[in-house]
């Protein structure tokens, strides 16, 4: 895995200000500013419960914020329902794999491909969007499930179920792309052929990741977010991180994965 | 429902199949020109018809997109009540009352659907319930219009001039055909549907909401819509029994009524084309039979939608659909 | 004038507490149900009918209201049992439309039971002698049958009130109506919950139907006219949540009363504008959770 290099735009693609969520009297996030830089590849870390899925459902749209902004690209989003997301440019793939799973690999990425194209047409036949059937191929070609094309999406591995939902959330053609624990559940060899998709797709666009195996993350993140009970509990490149002694204090009483 | 299934790997239908479904619209339609040729009782044939349209109205939502109501009386009823008002208090004439049957149908339902989908699904199927039986008693205490407890009367049709020619309304045989005129008509529009770019999304909101939501469809919306498109056909349906019958019972509004989609729904098989009118047939054929001995159908009717439930969720069509996959 | 309008406003205003009654222990019922087992009965209302009948029955054959006040929620209850057994717990992994779904077949096929049974005409149901008669609480006088009904739901409610505070069998009630993996998770057997959850809502609807018998008669219909105010109910004061029951329940009930006053013909119409009204601005209901919104 190599490093990325420095990116060039420094510009600030998303940026939470002061967010907080509180679920009835259980306050799961607390305050979190932070800055994810355009272009790069951030992961949120932290053990078990400091609060990362709840992160990522505010920064991808699952629910809104019970305190403070979002902000993307510039704009104020927070609150904003969760279907105009993708519209925005905003993809992410789920924490537990969520495929439509009685449709085949194609149909999957050609649904999520016709979203931004035709949503409430009942007249014309649908194989009239043949474009949609092209770059559909495309796409899973991009992330290795080629020959796939008409197996039904519920039968699977696992390892290739993750990689339909890139796929699918590629097909928004994002700028941003959230990725929920993208290797739970994966093989080694699984692992690396994901952690390499990330990589070429970081290429074009800016990735957020939300892991809980540190080592994992540390090579090919730009910059990490350590969360903690909820609040940020440090920020910086991984060398910053690996040199943080709250950090490393936080971790040691954890297992390393 | 996609949790009862067992996951073939591929989807590779037997092309036998492929070919039905391509032609499914022409097949459903040479079933039901054939059909009074098969069944000795026109008027039992006529309201097949009707009832397999109402289901098949219902079906578009339960079956295809997996949304639960039981609110479809009103629908339904709404349109056999506003089609025979049409006649009865205006005058109107009867392709004029049936577009106003249907156009009742499909407003209902925005109302109906805008307050009922703001709840989780599953409470879609009370909330709709509570407020069908509301639209029940507004149609029950309307009775100038409705003739209240002893429904609307005198929606009567002799003949209908088709291009020219003046059919007879009142011979069964001819009254069939005119009626199967319509049904074949809103089979072909309800398989355009299926087969159009929104049909494709109906699917997706079946399978996974959540995650058609961040694919960027506005599941709210997509509810709404399939819920109007299924009071245009529970609309016409209606309209089409208020001109058969002549009368509009105030039964037609009843809860009941929506149960009876459900039943024949399920019964012939969810999410098939034509699983609806097969149900429809079996339940109006057995409510024929078994009240011959008995004035208990109803017993055996729930019996077997039970029997359905527990063990063949597919229903007897969808049974058979499956059996032709494998 | 004024005096005499107040007076018959706060009369109509017990008389909405005596229907809200009824309309508190569907309510409870069905949330009940609803929270543990994530059903939707739509057989409750065949329930709360039931209950009325086999009153009837004890009645006709020699019982006395008190007992049947014990044996019909103990009968019915016992029933509701059976039937979450075997016919409701084979359908728990299938998807969350299928048990509605048999619930709703059930309750064609009780309907039509009973119609067998006892006929398809009603029967009146004489109030009990000793609960005959009027009551002057103040504003005038009350039929004191109503006041039993309101008295009764009351002590239903501290009972149960008492069982899901003060019990371990109530706490893991609380807890799984909270967060059903995690009862799961702990250890508890989930089965023997759903299945004592399910004949206690069952048997509170039944009580109601009893209940609420000497006010209208029995019917077989009866249960599906209150299903739908009952889900009006429920709706209001939001799913699962005990509290929103009680009060969404008085408070239809006083809205039926009050409108019957100034308007007869829409009291029934009035519940449903208010549960438009809530749909429109609170869908969860006053006390249902926000999650309960898509």
């Amino acid at each position: 895995m190599t490093m990325q290099p420095a990116p060039q735009d420094q510009s600030i693609i998303m940026r939470t200000k002061d967010v907080g969520k509180t679920f009835g009297r259980f306050v799961a996030l607390k305050d979190i500013s932070a800055e994810f830089r355009h272009g790069a590849i951030t992961s949120i870390i932290g053990p078990n419960g400091a609060g990362k899925s709840t992160y990522f459902n505010l920064l991808s749209g699952a629910f809104a914020p019970s305190s403070g902004t979002i902000l993307f690209e510039g704009r104020d989003v927070t609150g904003l329902a969760q279907h105009k997301f993708a519209h925005l440019g905003i993809a992410k793939s789920f924490q537990i794999t969520n495929v439509f799973p009685l449709l085949t690999t194609h149909e999957n990425i050609r649904v999520s491909l016709q979203a931004l194209v035709s949503r409430f047409d009942i007249f014309r036949p649908r194989t009239r969007l043949s474009e949609l059937d092209d770059e559909a191929e495309a796409l899973l070609e991009r992330v290795g499930l080629a020959g796939h094309r008409h197996r039904l999406a519920g039968s699977l591995a696992h390892g290739e179920q993750r990689a339909l939902e890139v796929g699918m959330a590629l097909a928004s053609h994002p700028r941003l792309l959230l990725l929920d624990e993208p290797t739970a559940g994966m093989s080694p060899e699984e692992t690396r052929t994901m952690m390499d998709l990330i990589v070429r797709l970081a290429e074009e666009r800016t990735v957020i990741l939300v892991e809980h195996k540190m080592k994992l993350v540390m090579g090919i993140s730009d910059r990490l977010l350590v969360l903690h009970h909820g609040e940020l509990l440090a920020e910086g490149t991984p060398d910053d991180i690996r040199r943080n002694e709250t950090v490393k204090r936080v971790y040691l009483g954890q297992r390393e994965h | 429902m996609a949790t009862d299934l067992a996951f073939e790997a591929t989807r590779q239908p037997s092309p036998l199949l492929l070919w039905a479904t391509r032609h499914r619209v022409a097949l459903a339609s040479l079933f039901l020109l054939l059909f009074p040729l098969v069944m000795p009782f026109k008027a039992l044939a006529v309201m097949i018809l009707i009832y397999g349209l109402y289901a098949l109205g219902f079906n578009l939502l339960f079956g295809y997109l997996g949304l639960l109501s039981f609110g479809h009386s009103a629908l339904f009823g709404a349109g056999a009540y506003l089609c025979g008002i049409a006649i009865v208090h205006f005058g109107w004439p009867w392709y004029l009352a049936i577009g106003l049957g249907l156009l009742a149908g499909m407003v209902v339902a925005l109302v109906i659907g805008a307050l009922a989908i703001r709840t989780r699904g599953i409470y879609f199927a009370m909330v709709t319930m509570a407020l069908s039986q509301c639209v029940y008693y507004l149609f029950y205490q309307a009775v100038d219009l409705t003739g209240g407890e002893n429904g609307l009367r005198g929606v009567n049709l002799k003949t209908v001039n088709l291009l020219g020619f003046e059919v007879d309304f009142l011979n069964p045989l001819s009254r069939y055909y005119i009626i199967c005129g319509f049904v074949i008509a809103a089979l072909w529009v309800l398989s355009r549907i299926l087969a159009s770019p929104f049909g494709a999304v109906i699917e997706a909101v079946r399978e996974n909401e959540a995650r058609a939501r961040a694919s960027g469809y506005d599941v709210m919306l997509v509810r709404l819509l399939t819920f109007v498109l299924s009071g245009a056909f529970c609309g016409l349906a209606g309209a089409l029994l208020a001109l058969h019958l002549s009368t509009v019972p105030i039964e037609t509004m009843h809860y009941e009524t929506s149960g009876l989609a459900v039943m024949m729904c399920l019964l012939g098989g969810m999410g098939t084309f034509f699983g609806p009118f097969i149900g429809a047939a079996i339940f109006l054929l057995l409510e024929n039979l078994v009240s011959v001995w008995t004035s208990h159908w109803q017993l055996f009717v729930g019996l077997a939608f039970m029997v359905c439930v527990l063990f063949f969720p597919r229903g007897i069509w969808g049974t058979l659909m499956e059996r032709m996959k494998a | 004038m004024a005096g005499l309008t107040l007076d018959l406003i706060g009369l109509q205003l017990f008389a909405g507490v005596a229907l809200g009654a009824v309309y508190v222990l569907l309510a409870i019922g069905l949330s009940l149900i609803f929270g543990m087992l994530t059903v939707v009965n739509f057989a409750h209302g065949a329930f709360y009918m039931l209950g009325a009948y086999v009153g009837l029955w004890l009645m006709a054959h020699g019982g006395n209201f008190w007992l049947c006040l014990v044996l019909v929620p103990l009968v019915v209850g016992g029933i509701g049992l059976a039937v979450e057994r075997v016919l409701i717990r084979p359908l728990y992994g299938r998807g969350i439309d299928y048990p509605l779904l048999l619930t709703f077949g059930l309750s064609y096929i009780i309907v039509e039971l009973v119609r067998i049974t006892f006929g398809k005409a009603g029967f009146p149901f004489d109030t009990p002698e000793v609960l005959q008669g009027a009551v002057d609480i103040g504003v005038g006088f009350f039929p004191l049958y109503r006041l039993f009904v309101i008295a009764a739901t009351a002590v239903i409610l501290f009972g149960l009130w008492l069982f899901l505070e003060r019990t371990s069998f109530g706490l893991i009630i609380r807890a799984g109506a909270r967060d059903p993996l995690i009862v799961r998770v702990l250890g508890v057997n989930v089965s023997k919950v759903w299945l004592i959850v399910f004949g206690m809502g069952t048997a509170i609807a039944a009580f109601a139907g009893l209940l609420a018998a000497p006010l209208q008669g029995v019917i077989p219909e009866m249960g599906g006219t209150i299903l739908a105010e009952a889900f009006v109910v429920t709706v209001v004061g939001g799913m699962g949540s005990l509290l929103g029951a009680v009060l969404a329940g008085i408070l239809v009930g006083v809205v039926v009363s009050m409108t019957s006053l100034f308007a007869p013909e829409m009291a029934k119409v009035a519940i449903f504008a208010l549960m438009a009204l809530v749909l429109l601005i609170r869908p969860q209901g006053f006390f249902g959770r926000a999650g309960l919104m898509s």
